[in-house]
């Protein structure tokens, strides 16, 4: 990065500013929200603040674990944060994120039970579900005839160089242990020696990694198939139904993204506000609308239109059961060393 | 003897900063140490710290971040850095050259609108540039359609997301920190030098080489440093225009901080990537100070 | 005068957009020979230099240098070197390593590089200076590193353009006669470019006056002093004084002449041309015979000395004629040999008739 110097500085200083300035801000009249990239349509936020005259302030991160890393740092008091729910999880182990008051959430009512108190917050006292994302593999049908069924078919060898991944260790390995036959929480030594032959197969034949944007490289053709966010494949097939979405028939996770309010934030009551807002259905059918995720607001899903629901990248058909990633503790770092190594062997 | 009055050093203690001197720097030295010594030092105490599970740092000693640092895999990756770093660097010097002595032969007006030229880029952010190019060297993208409109390739080229695009990001994005120092250089040459080399019957290849590059070398060393250094530890670049396919040191440095969650390798590996920064300084400085001395 | 030319330009003429240069000069150089171009800032008589040694392509016209035509050749493959004004001596280099720079350029054996800039150096009296870099030499010890690094490759001809105008007053007399000594001691040819009068009469066979681009006139210093042919010669070296004359009677031999503010005098026919009845002749101010009563047969006129400034070698006298007309005169300093001659006193003033030159139509 070549940003000039002047202008990092400004920014640290304009930051730090601001930090000196914060304890000035009138309680509960504005939200410090820290959530993902590409996520809140502009209208779901304007309309909040012309509702209560509470100010959200937008902070955005581009991975969980850049969110955990921030937050963790300290620096800015956020009010709300938005994380994965295996984030969510060592979150609440560690103590760090507040008890929501179930009280002022009538909206919850609104959640499809099938979304409420999975293994990271089973009494759902923490964390309200935000949108659902399954990973999953989408195919340029125009270009690639051959059926693809599943991750063993993705990274055929016949594929090579025609590939985007996310730009995610775990979601790698896990993709090789579902191959493999293993539970993808089950991280250790010996499955992942394993799993390293295959994935260097897999790894000679991606021809990009992109976590933030891979449904851009379809576009643009520089590849026919992806292993991508659910919500991204949706996009795609929206755009052009040529993009088919596959679940893999080895296996397949979801994501559940959550809300939830982190210890020393400040707003606790403007908070509570705009995660019962955000309940609202006429509300979440505005974020899909924008952003279509499999929304868990069963309220919501009732006033999307046919169309959105037959999005096979929002609601895949048939009724799979998904696994969910669960927190690893120091084994995240063998996930880590293991892709870094493999990368660079190349 | 003039010559040996101009060479004596000066007397010992002959000037004295005054309170204003220490005034006008007071900013400066505070930006330094707010902004370069803290930041620098609180790396270096991370990078001999432990980590939680969540990623907290644990201020408990410890020598294995260092001890990982030199591991063979990060290793790889440090000397494939310096081996793209290198390439792009070349290339720099290379295009940037004739480039810089070019505009600093120009006449004054035409030579400020040309400096103006290469500086334009700064304009806009970097991302935007670089994604500019991916609208170049995309598989659908200009130049592909270029090739094949006027027949020179019939199926489009691979060019986005390989290594020739991570060079070519690299060297877009560092080639005016190689042109405007040696165009500083070149810009102070006295043509009359180059003319005495003509006149005592240097062709242009042996003007060149034995007049024109050792008196532009400042200009040239401060260009590698500008350029080499911070191409090291680019990130952005190999993973927009390289599909972060192969990690180069600046990746795995973001990685530690922002994905891994272990910050203290991350320091570390810091602390190695800007002590490497050092020596090669150093090494610049001491070829410098020993071609210009006798 | 020595004989075969070196050096022959004809008919050049050098362009920068729409001004002219250098105009139509044609010129010679004989082997040996010490040639000064000489005029103000702007005459053409550096960009002439600078087409000899290459850095400048004539826009009409020929070069040829030693019977080889030279017009468009590279710098580089000229048997000529330069003395540049700013001396641009190479600062990465030592002095043993700029001398040497133009025998390594033609590959002379090193051996014969270390003799030959051995000698070169003792020429020029450099010896124990030779490891020093230019930054740590004098201006004259510089000026000499120049001399020595283009005299090396013993090129045909040597250009040196205004090489001494760095120095100061004292250190540019003494390098004057240093730079006319090794000439004669090389016997190479020197083509000298100053616009210091002084200089050019102190070192040169030839001088050629250069004004707006021509060659105004060439001859030898004293011809271009004690005979100016224009009023831009005459006023340009030395001092004149530049009066009106008329014809007032033609023999086949002579032309008698009046010189505003009175003087009468007659000069040899060729001098003044047949055509003119009137025309302007210079009186040099040191030409003037200055004394309180005539002096022999001499032609002369009377004035008023209006002041007298004492200049140290010499006392400068201003002087009025009785039909006005101002001139300067300079005679002796005061002393036992000569009459003390004061501010308003009335004098004779002498005029030799070889001393009238004849400079232009009025």
């Amino acid at each position: 990065m070549i940003p000039l110097p002047g202008s990092r500085a400004l920014a640290v200083l304009v930051t730090a500013l601001a930090l000196l300035l914060a304890p000035l801000r009138a309680a509960n009249k504005e939200i410090n929200l820290f959530a993902w990239s590409e996520y809140f349509p502009q209208s779901v936020l304007g309309g909040f603040t012309r509702e209560t005259g509470i100010r959200i302030n937008y902070e955005t991160f581009a991975s969980g674990e850049e969110m955990l890393a921030k937050l963790l740092a300290g620096g800015t008091a956020y009010d709300l944060v938005q994380p994965p729910d295996y984030i969510a999880e060592a979150l609440i182990r560690n103590r760090l994120l507040l008890p929501l008051d179930r009280a002022k959430l009538p909206g919850v009512s609104n959640l499809l039970p099938e979304y409420l108190n999975l293994p990271h917050d089973p009494e759902q006292r923490y964390t309200v579900p935000y949108m659902v994302s399954t990973v999953g593999i989408v195919v340029n049908t125009e270009r690639i005839k051959e059926p693809v069924t599943g991750l063993a078919d993705l990274f055929a060898p016949r594929h090579a160089g025609r590939i985007v991944v996310v730009d995610d260790a775990r979601e790698l390995v896990t993709a090789a242990l579902y191959v493999l036959g293993y539970p993808l929480n089950e991280i250790n030594a010996k499955n992942l020696a394993e799993a390293r032959p295959l994935l260097a197969q897999w790894m000679k034949r991606i021809k990009l990694y992109d976590s933030d944007s891979p449904k851009t490289a379809l576009l643009n053709g520089d590849v026919d198939l992806g292993y991508v966010w659910g919500g991204e494949a949706a996009r795609l097939w929206s755009e052009n139904p040529k993009f088919a979405y596959v679940i893999p028939k080895e296996g397949a996770h979801q994501f559940i993204d959550v809300m939830a309010i982190p210890e020393g934030a400040k707003n606790v009551d403007a908070a509570h506000r705009f995660i019962d807002y955000l309940l609202r259905p006429e509300v979440s059918k505005a974020i899909s609308d924008e952003f279509p995720y499999t929304n868990p607001n069963g309220a919501a899903r009732r006033l999307l239109s046919a169309e959105q629901l037959a999005n096979p990248a929002s609601y895949p058909p048939g009724n799979r059961k998904f696994d969910t990633f669960r927190h690893l503790g120091e084994t995240g770092a063998l996930i880590d060393e293991l892709i870094t190594d493999l990368k660079n062997s190349r | 003897m003039h010559a040996l009055s101009d060479t004596a050093p000066a007397p010992a203690g002959g000037r004295r900063a005054g309170v204003m001197a220490w005034l006008l720097l007071a900013p400066l030295g505070l930006w330094l140490v707010l902004f370069v010594v803290v930041p620098i030092a609180g790396l270096a105490v991370y990078s001999f710290c432990q980590r939680d599970d969540l990623g907290r740092v644990i201020y408990d000693f410890t020598w294995e971040n260092y001890a990982r640092v030199f591991d063979p895999i990060y290793l790889r990756i440090l000397g494939r850095s310096v081996g793209y770093a290198a390439v792009t660097t070349v290339i720099c010097v290379a295009v940037g050259y004739p480039v810089a002595w070019f505009i600093a032969r120009q006449r004054s007006p035409l030579r400020e609108r040309l400096l103006l030229l290469v500086m334009i880029p700064f304009w806009t952010s970097f991302l935007i540039r670089t994604y500019a190019w991916i609208a170049i060297l995309k598989t659908e993208g200009l130049l592909n359609g270029l090739l094949q409109f006027s027949g020179v390739v019939t199926a489009p080229l691979s060019l986005l997301y390989t290594p020739t695009a991570v060079i070519i990001g690299l060297v877009y994005a560092y080639l005016p920190f190689m042109i405007l120092p040696i165009y500083g250089s070149a810009e102070k040459l006295d043509n009359a030098l180059v003319e005495a080399a003509h006149d005592l019957g240097a062709g242009p290849i042996r003007a060149f080489s034995e007049v024109i590059i050792p008196l532009t070398w400042p200009g040239i060393a401060a260009g590698i440093l500008l350029v080499f250094v911070p191409a090291i530890g680019m990130f952005a670049i190999t993973d927009l225009m390289g599909g972060a396919q192969v990690p180069l040191i600046g990746n795995v440095i973001q990685n530690q901080f922002f994905r891994a969650r272990n910050a203290p390798f991350g320091a570390a590996l810091g602390i190695v990537f800007t002590l490497m920064f050092i020596v090669t300084y150093a090494l610049a400085h001491r070829r410098r100070r020993s071609s210009a001395s006798p | 005068m020595p004989s075969a030319a070196v050096i022959e330009i004809r008919e050049v003429t050098k362009c920068f957009g729409s001004f002219t240069a250098v105009d139509g000069v044609s010129l010679d150089v004989a082997a040996g020979e010490f040639l000064t171009l000489l005029g103000p800032s702007g005459c053409g008589k550096t960009t002439l230099l600078r087409m000899l040694s290459g850095f400048e392509t004539p826009t009409r016209g020929a070069l040829r240098i030693d019977g080889e035509d030279v017009t468009h050749l590279a710098p580089y493959r000229r048997n000529v070197n330069q003395v540049f004004q700013s001396y641009a001596l190479f600062p990465h280099l030592t002095v043993a390593e700029n001398i040497a720079f133009g025998l390594r350029m033609q590959k002379v054996p090193a051996a014969e590089i270390e003799r030959r800039v051995g000698e070169v150096i003792d020429l020029v009296a450099l010896g124990g200076f030779s490891a020093r870099r230019p930054h740590e030499l004098s201006g004259g010890q510089r000026q000499r590193v120049a001399l020595a690094r283009a005299i090396v490759p013993r090129p045909k001809v040597l250009l040196l353009d205004e090489p001494l105008s760095a120095l100061d007053a004292k250190l540019r007399q003494q390098m004057q006669l240093e730079l006319k000594r090794l000439q004669r001691h090389l016997g190479m040819t020197f083509v000298f470019v100053t616009h210091d009068q002084e200089e050019a009469l102190t070192m040169s066979d030839r001088i050629a006056v250069f004004n707006r681009g021509r060659v105004e006139q060439i001859g030898s210093p004293s011809d271009i002093y004690h005979h100016p042919r224009t009023t831009f010669v005459a006023d340009f070296i030395g001092e004149a004084n530049l009066l009106r004359a008329e014809a007032l009677s033609r023999t086949p031999a002579a032309v008698r002449l009046r010189v505003e503010g009175g003087l009468e005098v007659e000069i040899p026919a060729e001098r003044w041309p047949s055509d003119w009845t009137s025309g302007v002749v210079s009186l040099r101010p040191e030409k003037i015979l200055v004394s309180k009563r005539p002096i022999g047969d001499a032609a002369g006129f009377t004035a008023r000395v209006t002041d007298e400034l004492f200049q140290g070698a010499l006392d400068r006298l201003h002087l009025q004629t009785e039909s006005g007309t101002r001139l300067t005169a300079l005679v002796a300093n005061e002393s036992a040999l000569r009459e003390a001659i004061h501010a308003g006193d009335t004098v004779w003033c002498g005029v030799h008739s070889d001393d009238v030159a004849v400079v232009g139509p009025a």
